[in-house]
């Protein structure tokens, strides 16, 4: 890493302590930043700050690291400025492993612990089946491999609406009321016990995904040459599909569908500082991570005390940057 | 030392591409493989950098049959330069070339950065952005890189160059530049293979031809023995005039 893009880290981590700090003190239920400051608080107050806010920021940094991360490795392995989990239809995929494992799961398995694993695992295993289908699919492609990602996606998405659409139909009442909570995507309903093991996960998998970073520069030359320079391609494309699809799987299972973190993030951190993987990835955590919280933070304040879903607000931000992007590529 | 490919076959949905090639690579010595379009030249090149498997026949690596060297130990014994890749994101020059360091060891890339760019004359493009520089300035930064996977003191095996066409966007100072550096790999006992279109350049420079016409060995020996005019009209199918004399070729 170059020490300009050391400094942009640093300033992207300083960026989400910041927006961790205010996204703590900031909500429907007001709290003085000098009692949170000072440890004064009333009861319910500390309550409040202990298991609804930390445990929601914590969980929407986790989740915008995941996005922005698989966002990051997906188009550096496609070599595809436009891959992005929810456009390209790894989102969906999951929203549909996660929706099968509701509607379905809770008739195979109505043990409501069995079933908080079942849900993430079904999420993870749909966005596998997914990227598995993209590569699949775009291999023989060229240089026309970025608009096939792209209509293959749209194909997948509607298939999964297609999917989700039977699901909501064949679900008693119970079930469609889980299936309407959850496909809102939101960070509402989150404690300590649902979201630990998520983070560790999420944790644990993005520490190994950084890994890749080299690997992901030097693919960049196209397959035939990376493997001339030593790399596994194979192995490299199995273990992004793997980390990607475990890192989406996990967020969509617990709060939805949330569109464009993944597009956007990596763009500004590479326009920022550069290309390569050993700052872009870091970079993109960092950012993914407090453009995440502030987001909710909108989410949940700016009609108090009603909550607007999450994903509203980065498909608002990152919609236009979208058409931005592809009004930009024919300069190309 | 040497490549050594024994009756090489290469076939994709019942087609031949290449038929019963067999040559060697001997370590200080160039050889050009010329040909028509289709003819062969990139399968094989392909072919020997493990990026596609030989239907049959045997490719021996310095005496090890490449079957049974992982593709790290590949990287490390040859390096191939494919024709013109596209980067998609901006990268600079001097990043690309990095690419190429595949040793472990990172403290010798500044020097050995410093020796590639001075002999390839891309000092001046090594800050720039890959995608924003010319076609044929792309072509020596690939160049360079293709260059500096070799560049490891601590293999004493050796080693191989393989270039597809790396003379296709060079102007005539850059293409002589370009051979003049492969002249000199050669008196380090590097092995070099190299797919040309240019006959005259190959003329004058190569110490073999491989003449290939529809995936088959048409003719393999030195500039002498090969350059005759029956011998390429008969591969490209145009009428060819040899000058021996002055190592000239006529085809227009």
């Amino acid at each position: 890493m170059k020490s300009s893009q050391k400094k942009i880290v640093k300033l992207f981590a300083t960026l989400l302590i910041i927006s961790s700090f205010i996204a703590i003190y900031k909500g429907s239920y007001s709290i003085s930043i000098i009692d949170l400051a000072f440890g004064n608080l009333e009861e319910i107050q500390e309550f409040v700050i202990l298991n609804i806010r930390i445990p929601r920021v914590i969980l929407a940094g986790f989740v915008g690291c995941s996005l922005a991360l698989s966002g990051a490795c997906l188009q550096g392995l496609f070599r595809n400025p436009l891959a992005d989990p929810g456009l390209i239809g790894v989102s969906s995929g999951a929203a549909l492993g996660a929706a099968t494992s509701i509607v379905i799961g809770a008739e195979i398995a109505p043990n409501n612990y069995i079933n908080s694993f079942f849900l993430p695992l079904s999420a993870i295993l749909g966005s596998i089946f997914v990227i598995v289908i993209l590569s699949i699919i775009t291999k023989g492609f060229k240089k026309s491999n970025i608009t096939y990602l792209i209509l293959a996606g749209i194909a997948i998405n509607s298939f999964a609406g297609v999917g989700i659409g039977i699901l909501t139909y064949i679900s008693d009442d119970a079930e469609l009321r889980g299936l309407t909570f959850w496909s809102m995507g939101s960070f509402e309903g989150i404690s300590w016990s649902l979201i630990i093991p998520s983070i560790l996960l999420i944790f644990l998998t993005t520490i190994w995904t950084l890994t890749f970073s080299r690997r992901l520069d030097i693919i960049q030359l196209g397959e035939n040459d990376a493997h001339r320079l030593g790399i596994d391609v194979k192995k490299l494309k199995k273990n992004i599909i793997i980390s990607s699809a475990i890192i989406v799987g996990v967020s969509t299972s617990l709060v939805g569908m949330i569109g464009f973190v993944g597009l956007v993030i990596p763009h500004v951190a590479r326009l920022l500082g550069g290309a390569n993987h050993n700052y872009l990835l870091i970079a993109s955590i960092f950012l993914g991570s407090s453009l995440m919280i502030f987001a909710d933070l909108i989410s949940r304040t700016i009609i108090q005390p009603a909550q607007l879903p999450v994903g509203l607000i980065t498909s608002a931000i990152g919609a236009p940057f979208f058409l931005w992007l592809i009004y930009n590529m024919k300069r190309k | 030392m040497s490549i050594k490919i024994n009756n090489l076959s290469y076939e994709i949905e019942n087609r031949r591409i290449l038929k019963n090639i067999s040559f060697e690579i001997n370590s200080g010595e160039i050889i050009a493989v010329l040909g028509p379009n289709g003819s062969g030249k990139s399968t094989l090149i392909n072919i020997i950098s493990g990026n596609l498997k030989k239907t049959s026949g045997e490719i021996m690596f310095n005496g090890t049959n490449l079957d049974k060297l992982s593709i790290e130990k590949q990287a490390l014994l040859r390096s191939t330069m494919s024709q013109n890749q596209k980067i998609l994101y901006d990268f600079k020059s001097e990043e690309i070339i990095e690419l190429g360091w595949i040793q472990f060891n990172n403290s010798n890339f500044r020097n050995a950065l410093k020796e590639v760019s001075n002999e390839c004359g891309i000092v001046n493009l090594l800050d720039k952005n890959f995608s924003s520089i010319s076609g044929g300035e792309q072509q020596r930064v690939h160049f360079a890189r293709t260059l500096i996977q070799l560049y490891n003191e601590y293999i004493d095996e050796k080693r191989y160059y393989l270039f597809d066409e790396p003379t296709s966007n060079l102007d005539l100072a850059h293409e002589i530049s370009l051979i003049k550096i492969l002249k000199e790999k050669v008196k380090k006992n590097f092995g070099i293979l190299i797919a040309l279109h240019d006959l005259n350049l190959a003329y004058n420079f190569a110490d073999k031809i491989l003449l290939l016409k529809n995936g088959e060995l048409a003719k393999y020996g030195t500039p002498n023995d090969v350059f005759i005019e029956k011998n390429l009209s008969h591969v490209y199918e145009i009428p060819i005039v040899v000058n021996k004399k002055e190592k000239i070729i006529k085809y227009y």
